[in-house]
């Protein structure tokens, strides 16, 4: 019996033939990722196992991104903690600020993730990692140690799912509705935890790397343990010159065995929001269309990359925010920032009337820069919508994509990319 | 075996509500962790030690306990501070799952288990023998094995002391 792309990918990092779904393992880690605010304790309690140097300085990948610019006094000393730290280890990728960007695009973006590789973050969206056919499974800080100090980590295989995607992706809808379309038909209450999720079919193939990054990284948030495409063309460009490391290519087989098939057609595919309060209750945008909101906000590990940045540029070219709207834009890192003044969408978010902010996590993870205050309307390109999620528990969040964000801005409303452009 | 009461949760109790965000960027310490645990989940939990006062030894519920993607482990230490020592439901989300085998407090799935229980019934835990009772109500639940590899850990008191161990004596981790 074949194996699926995931099952492989486990099989050959734990030095088996095969796998099964269930069985436990423990796999090599090609990169372990941590960040500002649980950084410092991933390193303490690595010590704690009795050694001092990690187990490999070039594949611990250290990140500023939760805390940056810090916002409090609080943060700023936790901040000269963890740079301590990092120092103390020598570590040769630290991403601090000025050259910081959310930790799952700078994974992906600087090569430190690799087809047919397991990377891990302890941060729940390192499933982030599967757009380039990587293994990407977020855990704790206990895991981390564990790495840090052997490069192993214990995995039971989980078995796959296979979403099969055909069609057309229709002007102004993104990788985004997609997501969220998934989410409302799978609920986000059970039926895919720990499995691992894998994209295929046409539209998958056509559609770019930031797209199959937001893809996969909110499939962490229909419970799945890992979001996965096999490399293809697309990947070896994208790769081709940040890589570090080498790779080969790597597919499921034809006789691989998945739980489900589902299989969605996205000719018919709307721009698509979910309410406040549940990732679950999404609709087409139709259904909302005139909801007014007082701040819209787009970055996050999500939708903070250059292709996000250039649509919305695209919708706001000449036109201007929506007096009752204050937008904050936050490029998902330093990379992204720089690209997007040199293609002038940042020039013409501004021009537009929104506030660009420093690369970070921002006011997704709810600590700062834009969270929401009592009786606020959020609309966000962000990843979550719980209450509370971006600051007060008397805030609305509505999530959708970044084209019916910018395009929603103009009006004060909800509004409908595809009518308004 | 292990006894004491319970608490059920209701559906959608996440990550979130266990541990409430100002207390993201605290230390991980089960005495720190357990004064605010459970603040976010119901109003009269949301005071210093309001869940850890009410004295439960197992809580109980339906599916995707502690949902919502979040890896923290402050979700762990905080249950484990407040005297939790198993959490029963027919589903966990799978970052906490995996946190609670890592500090060794059996997360112990149990299909349909939140029917047959409510808040305060006493319960006794066999894990030998994967059996709940209740005492209360006299029903008996069987639960769903857990992979040998689960039992070492927690027998070891965690991943952290059965990780040391193996490097402290030379023997490969696989």
């Amino acid at each position: 019996m074949g194996m699926t792309i995931t099952e492989k990918i486990m099989a050959r990092n734990s030095g088996r033939e095969h796998v099964v779904p269930g069985e436990l393992v423990w796999t090599d880690i090609n990169t372990v990722m941590t960040m500002d605010y649980l950084g410092k304790t991933c390193f303490d309690k690595f010590r704690q196992l009795g050694k001092t140097e990690v187990f490999d300085k070039d594949r611990v990948i250290c990140v500023s991104d939760h805390l940056v610019p810090p916002p409090n006094q609080k943060f700023a000393t936790m901040l000269n903690e963890w740079r301590e730290v990092v120092k103390n280890h020598d570590i040769t990728h630290f991403y601090d600020l000025g050259r910081q960007g959310i930790a799952h695009q700078i994974m992906v973006e600087q090569g430190h993730v690799l087809p047919g590789t397991i990377s891990i973050g302890t941060d729940s969206h390192a499933n982030t990692y599967g757009a380039v056919g990587a293994v990407g499974y977020a855990i704790g800080v206990t895991d981390a140690a564990v790495a840090m100090a052997t490069g192993k980590a214990w995995f039971r295989v989980p078995s796959s799912v296979k979403f099969h995607i055909t069609g057309q992706w229709q002007p102004w809808v993104m990788a985004k509705d997609l997501s969220l379309h998934i989410m409302g038909m799978m609920h986000w209450n059970g039926h895919l935890i720990y499995k691992t999720l894998e994209f295929t079919g046409p539209a998958i193939q056509s559609l770019d790397m930031a797209g199959r990054m937001t893809l996969c990284n909110m499939t962490v948030d229909l419970g799945a343990k890992n979001g996965i495409v096999a490399p293809d063309k697309i990947t070896q460009r994208y790769l081709d010159g940040v890589a570090k490391g080498d790779w080969d290519m790597i597919a499921s087989d034809e006789d691989a065995e998945y739980e489900a098939v589902y299989e969605i057609n996205i000719n018919d595919l709307a721009p698509t929001v979910a309410l406040p309060d549940k990732l679950d209750d999404t609709v087409p945008v139709e259904k909302v269309i005139g909801t007014k909101f007082n701040k819209a906000f787009v970055g996050t590990c999500t939708n903070g990359r250059l292709e996000d940045l250039a649509i919305m540029a695209e919708i706001l070219e000449d036109q201007q925010i929506h007096r009752d709207v204050n937008m904050i834009v936050v490029p998902a890192s330093q990379t992204v920032y720089l690209d997007a003044l040199k293609a002038g969408y940042l020039e013409t978010l501004v021009k537009a009337g929104a506030a660009i902010d420093t690369p970070s996590c921002a006011a997704c993870a709810g600590i700062h820069t834009g969270v929401a205050g009592d009786g606020d309307i959020v609309l966000s390109a962000g990843n979550r919508n719980m209450k509370g999620r971006m600051g007060s528990k008397n805030a609305q969040i509505y999530l959708t994509s970044p084209a019916v964000v910018a395009a929603s801005a103009i009006r004060g409303e909800i509004t409908d990319p595809r009518v308004a452009s | 075996m292990i006894k004491g009461k319970c608490w059920v949760a209701d559906d959608y109790v996440m990550a979130y509500d266990i541990i409430i965000q100002e207390y993201w960027t605290s230390p991980i310490d089960a005495e720190e962790n357990s004064k605010w645990v459970m603040a976010g989940v119901k109003e009269e939990f949301n005071k210093e030690n309001g869940f850890k006062d009410q004295g439960f030894t197992f809580i109980v519920a339906a599916h995707n306990f502690a949902g919502g993607g979040k890896s923290i482990e402050h979700v762990i230490t905080g249950l484990m501070g407040a005297g939790i020592q198993a959490v029963f439901a027919t589903s966990f989300a799978r970052l906490q799952f995996r946190n609670a085998i890592n500090y060794g407090l059996p997360f112990v799935t149990c299909d349909g288990i939140a029917d047959g229980c409510s808040t305060g019934d006493e319960l006794e835990y066999y894990p030998d023998e994967g059996e709940i009772r209740n005492i209360t109500n006299g029903t008996v639940f069987k639960t769903v094995p857990a992979a040998p590899f689960i039992a070492e850990v927690g027998k070891a008191g965690g991943l952290m002391n059965y990780v040391r161990d193996k490097i402290a004596k030379g023997e490969p981790i696989e």
